[in-house]
């Protein structure tokens, strides 16, 4: 299944919904679209992930380099996921701990700061 | 045990086949669902670094796949050659020191968390086998 990735405006937040497949053929079209909204000044971002079905370590490095770029503008990102199957390697690799990660868009637009 | 191989050209592309194909030989093979999620992403994670490996040196070989089941102790087994300079992996504790703002390693992290057993063999080129158990006497597999 290939990526996709839409994105649109929710209050201060821009949400990045990713579906499909994010590996090293797909992950390159992620790191471009988070480089281009954080180059469009958008620093608050949720990626909504809950239509991925595959992700792995070159997409778990998209998301880190997203938030190192983001972070160095003092801005947001914050993930939705409730796959056991993604989160599971969010908690192998560390990144649970780096990545405020909510189970709805909802919550995350709740809570996220 | 029967091997099954893939050839696979350095192109990042193939990457998603090498998962379905594997995947659906360890199904066949009995392997239960979750241990599916945990062979997907090792094989990915390996067979990326191994193409990877030959466009950085432009080495035009095929990736080769071999796996299969090995009746005698119940164990998937896939083995990625490739015929890249090869790496020294990462100790498997290193995870402890990982600073977050690396984005490299992280696969290696994955596959010695998500196999029964993972072996690295660097020589003329790189072999990484990833072991998983699987309950053949449960589904009838052979």
């Amino acid at each position: 299944m290939e990526l996709t990735l839409n994105d649109r405006k929710d209050g201060d937040w821009t949400v990045l919904e990713v579906g499909g497949e994010v590996d090293v053929y797909t992950a390159p079209k992620l790191r471009e679209r988070l480089v281009e909204l954080v180059g469009d000044g958008q620093y608050r971002i949720i990626v909504d992930m809950t239509k991925v079905e595959f992700l792995d370590s070159t997409g778990l490095g998209v998301l880190v380099g997203g938030l190192k770029r983001i972070r160095s503008h003092e801005g947001s990102l914050a993930l939705v996921c409730n796959a056991e199957r993604i989160l599971k390697i969010f908690r192998i690799t560390g990144l649970t701990k780096v990545f405020p990660i909510y189970d709805t868009l909802d919550e995350a637009l709740q809570d996220a700061t | 045990m029967s091997l099954v191989e893939l050839h696979l050209p350095p192109d990042t592309q193939f990457v998603s086949l090498a998962r379905l194909v594997v995947v659906t030989a360890a199904r066949r093979s009995g392997m239960d669902e979750e241990r599916l999620e945990d062979l997907r992403i090792a094989v990915s994670e390996a067979t990326t670094n191994a193409i990877l490996s030959h466009q950085r040196t432009e080495e035009a070989q095929r990736v080769v796949l071999s796996f299969g089941t090995r009746p005698t102790d119940e164990v998937f087994q896939v083995t990625i050659a490739d015929a890249g300079p090869g790496f020294e992996p990462l100790p498997a504790d290193d995870l402890v020191e990982r600073d977050w703002q690396m984005e490299g390693g992280l696969g290696i992290t994955l596959i010695r968390n998500l196999t029964d057993d993972v072996e690295f063999v660097r020589g003329e080129g790189m072999q990484v086998h990833l072991r998983f158990g699987v309950s053949l006497s449960s589904n009838g597999a052979s």
